[in-house]
């Protein structure tokens, strides 16, 4: 099972951390916390992939929509810490040029 | 000596789950495997998988669901998976498959499982629908 957690930073980011797989079965719910954020006024918002095991073309799809949902907004969506696996699915999809990953969560504004 | 997996799901979204956990159950048979194999066979699985899910879904939502039989099998020179399901013809010419721009939220899953592995293939086998990922090890 995949668990979404939804944080603010001190800088005023919203932290999304998925904890597992990203696929089918978790997408939607990581487009509805990013989405969530945006309508509370959080529209710079660092999706920490730190502790996501594996992700698929569904949960790619989750982190587009985020992010052109942060976008609309006058934010930005980033993403932070991915994991091997991550970062060959990203260079795979051609994502890693409108999906840079950061180092660390601090460094990704 | 070959190493097989065999189960049977149903095609739903959860079962993606229950799917990679079958595949974990393998590596932990076959440490020999190798890191970047096991993440390429597992992404082209998962997304042929998905996308018997989503046809299935969209043909009929909710039960009665579509069955996949699922064989894994690890040889010497490939991970090999066969999923055959009991739904309509999949409407699908995989040589005409192309990875969509960057600011598409989907349609993403069958060319990211053909860049994935060796080779992605489906066939209609009389009423049953036959997917087979192939994976060469060592290449």
């Amino acid at each position: 099972m995949t668990d979404i957690q939804v944080t603010h930073s001190d800088h005023g980011l919203g932290v999304v951390t998925p904890a597992g797989r990203l696929t089918m079965v978790s997408a939607r719910a990581l487009t509805e916390a990013v989405a969530s954020l945006v309508d509370q006024g959080t529209s710079r918002v660092v999706v920490d992939l730190g502790e996501t095991t594996f992700i698929d073309s569904s949960g790619l799809g989750a982190l587009v929509a985020g992010l052109k949902r942060c976008r609309q907004a006058g934010g930005d969506l980033r993403i932070a810490r991915p994991t091997a696996q991550v970062t060959a699915v990203l260079a795979m999809t051609n994502l890693d040029k409108v999906l840079t990953p950061r180092a660390s969560v601090d460094e990704a504004f | 000596m070959a190493t097989a997996r065999e189960v049977v799901l149903e095609a739903r979204p959860e079962d993606i789950d229950v799917l990679q956990d079958v595949v974990a159950d393998l590596w932990e048979s076959e440490p020999g495997v190798a890191d970047t194999e096991r993440m390429r066979f597992e992404m082209a699985l998962v997304e042929i998988f998905t996308n018997v899910v989503e046809h299935s879904e969209r043909a009929q939502h909710g039960p009665p669901r579509r069955r996949v039989a699922v064989t894994l099998t690890v040889d010497d020179d490939r991970v090999q998976a066969v999923l055959v399901d009991d739904g309509r013809p999949a409407a699908v010419d995989l040589s005409s498959v192309t990875m969509p721009d960057a600011d598409a939220t989907s349609g993403r899953g069958l060319a990211l499982a053909i860049s994935a592995v060796d080779d992605v293939s489906y066939e209609r086998d009389g009423d049953r629908n036959r997917w087979t990922v192939t994976c060469r090890r060592g290449s």
